[in-house]
């Protein structure tokens, strides 16, 4: 799942080496905590954050078969 | 821009372009972790089509047409970074694309009956550019009707109105 987000992320990017996932367990959800450059901030957000909504939704989709409920936070 | 916009005219993809495309789809399939990897099914126009097959497709991508939906969009938001020209991905899984398309051409085909018996309005709910594609496609050879959309996206609706 990590690797997912981290790999569209990085290719959504123009700095793929400032991207930073932390992936931090709680007892019923996992969050996955996205960092990028400040300039690249608007690349993994988009227009009324359509593109954080689907980092968001793909990785719904991704954590179904483990049950498990997951968030996306893009961190500025 | 129109949603029946004709894209029949644009050109197909270059065979650089295209391994470009499948391998971003190996890359995402494999990063997923999960039993799934893409199949091209078909070229038409700028448009891949391309399908996830594997055992682990109708339990994740295959159910939710919103899931595969955000996938492709962001999967060709990557490929305009990589390509030059304009190539985009249509994703299904589980065939999910053929039997959205054939519910939506259902709806639109009632939609337009009661249309023309009212001689009302009938709205649809929101629906992203490709399915409001399906719609006016549906209905763009009824004489007694006529399709339009209203309202910006993400909440962009069809509108089927008596001519």
């Amino acid at each position: 799942m990590q690797s997912l987000i981290e790999y569209l992320v990085k290719a959504l990017v123009d700095e793929p080496d400032q991207v930073n996932v932390t992936e931090v367990a709680q007892e019923e959800a996992t969050t996955y905590e996205v960092r990028v450059a400040p300039g690249d901030l608007g690349k993994v957000i988009g227009k009324q954050g359509r593109i954080a909504n689907a980092l968001r939704t793909v990785a719904k989709a991704a954590a179904m078969k483990h049950k498990r409920k997951v968030y996306v936070e893009i961190i500025a | 821009m129109s949603d029946a916009q004709d894209r029949e005219g644009a050109q197909t993809p270059s065979p650089e372009d295209q391994r470009i495309a499948m391998q971003l789809m190996e890359e995402v399939c494999a990063a997923t972790g999960q039993r799934v990897r893409p199949v091209l099914r078909a070229v038409q126009g700028n448009y891949l089509h391309i399908e996830l097959v594997g055992e682990d497709v109708r339990a994740t991508w295959g159910r939710m047409g919103q899931a595969l939906d955000a996938l492709q969009l962001l999967c060709n938001l990557i490929l305009a970074r990589r390509v030059t020209t304009d190539v985009r991905l249509v994703l299904d899984a589980n065939n999910y694309r053929e039997r959205r398309a054939e519910v939506l051409t259902q709806r639109a085909l009632e939609l337009a009956r009661e249309v023309k018996e009212r001689q009302e309005e009938a709205e649809l709910e929101p629906l992203p550019p490709h399915e409001r594609r399906i719609i006016h496609t549906a209905l763009i050879n009824d004489p007694e009707v006529r399709t339009y959309s209203e309202g910006e996206e993400p909440d962009r609706r069809v509108i089927i109105s008596p001519r």
